[in-house]
């Protein structure tokens, strides 16, 4: 393979492997809280997608119940990704509370929670099909990139490498969310407190921490990074309909368990090692590796590569 | 009749083999095991029947394809289902709970891209004209029904036999099973494999009763269905599911037919209609939070017992 094609790979696997990163973030943060998957995530990161597009203004397509509605005002890109995120992350304290509040509340079965979140997800996605339809959707290329230009070429005769700016920029931001996070968690007493509920639940509500308000928190967060995700995503390659987060939300969980259940340093790991066996591999097998490699790991190692071993409690 | 069966058949049909899907996910749950792995095995058998029925045991187009070879597709679906299942189910099994639910997905989605990609089963575009054994939709039922009774009886029978009490002991607590002698590892492989070959026969059957295979069939989407028939139904006992398989089933067609009353709203109507999936995934949500058990349970059974006996 020639310098540059292996390059342009790294920089492909690296786009995509930081967005697989941010938004296994998601998953792992209200893993390590309450000891469950919460399969709606992939639901949420779509939402993320749609909001942003509905913040900028833009008009909803001939199909669903808001056909050729669209919002008075549009934001300008910056705030339309943010107010996403945070719609996104408000959809997830509600899904929080429908769906997993009166679970952990009669101390249900972790297997229950799991169906339960199951079924919110189609439920979101199907409401989201009634509402706007099935159709594409993208966000229009001028005012994400505003004036810059839409690729970089670096090609050398015989030699072809472009960077889309789009990978640069969701590059940039994935990094910028993931130091920001690690800040938050490991520096401030939010952080903290977090951590202590993740170790012990019940100790940590002994010693005066309000385990409710930081799972709130934790599903807020949660939603507003996959929100982002999907936005990032959806810059890349378009909303491709109401679905266009199951497979990703099928390949976060691949991400998680590589890295580690609840590690947040393993889900950054694990989404840039799937971005990159991505890259390398033929486009048509492209979505079967994050499965490939989840089914080797789970055999292995199921502890993931930075987690550590489990116990069977008795 | 006639007409109730020329809209319907094709519904009751589908309904049962709902319930024969639900009851292959029931199976390894019997050892509490939560596999997703059943749309993988009915994929896999409704490849292997349309490839059969459309290369090496081809009909003249329109002819009546043999029921015997039907039948011999149905075994060999089975058969190469459950071997696959030993397979993966000797390294995956030892994982629990929410690893195992992951692995069978993983295993659903490498089945399904594989489909996709080889020319064998006819990529994206899948298998098309697959001969029909019988003249109507609804004479599937000659097979499909018989093949349902065939296992609620044969369940209900295991879970008298002593491996399906070890089945039992080992949903309850696996280190106490263990601990009486009950080897966890080999009962949850025979679970698993039992189940796999029931999908695998299904899947051959619906083949030629869809009369197209593709990719779309085995997908995590059916992952999630099966399991909502189990759920909803009852993981408890086997009637919770086949009742599971069978109501969820017909849901879509009873909301459409409570969309045509005239004094429903238009609105209404047309969310009953279009909004089906929506509803379905809320009467999932409530589900587990109001039955936890699902809707038939074992106390249920047991109520109804002790109350005969006492009439009696």
């Amino acid at each position: 393979m020639q310098a540059t094609l292996i390059f342009q790979q790294i920089v492909n696997g690296l786009a995509i492997g930081s967005v697989y990163a941010i938004f296994a973030l998601g998953y792992t943060l209200v893993f390590s809280i309450l000891g469950i998957i919460n399969f709606a995530h992939g639901a949420v990161f779509t939402l993320g997608a749609y909001f942003t597009y509905m913040l900028l203004g833009s008009p909803v397509g001939f199909n669903g119940l808001l056909a050729q509605q669209r919002l008075p005002f549009g934001l300008p890109f910056l705030a339309a990704v943010i107010g996403g995120g945070v719609l996104a992350g408000l959809v997830n304290i509600l899904i929080e509370r429908v769906a997993f509040r009166p679970l952990r509340m009669r101390g249900a079965d972790s297997l229950l929670t799991l169906v339960s979140s199951l079924g919110v997800a189609v439920a979101l996605v199907n409401l989201i099909q009634y509402l706007v339809g099935a159709e594409a959707y993208s966000y229009p290329s001028n005012v994400i990139l505003g004036g810059l230009p839409v690729s970089i070429n670096l090609s050398v005769p015989g030699q072809p490498l472009v960077l889309r700016t789009v990978q640069i920029v969701i590059f940039i931001v994935s990094m910028v969310i993931l130091v920001v996070l690690t800040y938050f968690i490991n520096y401030t007493r939010t952080g903290k407190a977090l951590r202590a509920v993740a170790e012990d639940a019940t100790t940590a509500n002994l010693l005066g921490i309000n385990t409710d308000r930081l799972i709130w928190i934790t599903f807020f967060v949660s939603g507003f990074i996959g929100g982002i995700a999907g936005t990032l995503v959806a810059m890349s390659v378009g909303i491709t309909g109401p679905y266009f987060g199951i497979s990703f939300g099928l390949k976060g969980l691949a991400v998680i368990v590589l890295g580690g259940l609840g590690n947040i340093p393993g889900a950054v790991v694990g989404g840039l090692v799937i971005g990159m066996a991505e890259a390398f591999v033929p486009s048509q097998f492209k979505d079967a590796v994050a499965f490939v490699v989840l089914f080797i790991v789970l055999i292995l190692r199921p502890q993931g590569i930075l987690g550590r071993t489990l116990v069977q409690k008795v | 009749m006639d007409s109730f069966i020329s809209t319907y058949g094709f519904l009751l049909v589908s309904m049962t083999f709902a319930a024969l899907l639900a009851l292959s996910l029931y199976l390894p749950l019997m050892t509490g095991q939560l596999s997703l792995a059943s749309p993988g095995f009915y994929a896999l058998g409704g490849y292997i029947a349309a490839v059969l029925s459309t290369t090496i045991w081809k009909v003249d187009k329109g002819a009546t394809y043999p029921l015997l070879a039907l039948v011999i597709e149905m075994i060999l679906a089975a058969g190469a289902s459950g071997l696959l299942a030993l397979l993966i189910g000797v390294p995956a099994l030892r994982l629990r709970g929410v690893y195992l639910a992951l692995a069978t997905i993983a295993f659903v989605e490498v089945l399904r891209v594989l489909s996709l990609n080889l020319d064998i089963t006819g990529k994206a575009i899948g298998i098309f004209d697959i001969p029909q054994p019988f003249s109507s939709k609804f004479s599937y039922i000659l097979v499909s029904g018989p093949m349902l009774l065939f296992m609620m009886f044969f369940i209900y029978q295991l879970e008298r036999s002593r491996v399906g009490r070890a089945f039992a002991a080992l949903r309850e607590d696996e280190l106490a099973a263990a601990a009486m002698g009950i080897n966890p590892t080999n009962n949850k492989v025979l679970s698993f494999v039992m189940g796999a070959m029931l999908a695998g026969a299904v899947g051959a059957i619906s083949a030629h009763f869809l009369n197209t295979w593709n990719a779309r069939q085995g997908t995590f989407d059916a992952s999630i269905l099966y399991l909502a028939f189990v759920i909803i139904g009852g993981s408890r006992t086997f009637i919770g599911p086949v009742l599971g398989g069978l109501m969820l089933t017909a849901l879509p067609e009873v909301l459409r037919a409570l969309a045509t009353q005239p004094w429903l709203p238009k609105f209404a109507a047309q969310f009953l209609t279009d909004g089906r999936l929506i509803i379905y995934g809320s009467l999932i949500v409530l589900s587990t939070i109001f039955f936890p058990q699902g809707l038939i349970t074992p106390d249920l059974w047991q109520r109804r017992m002790k109350r005969n006996e006492r009439e009696s």
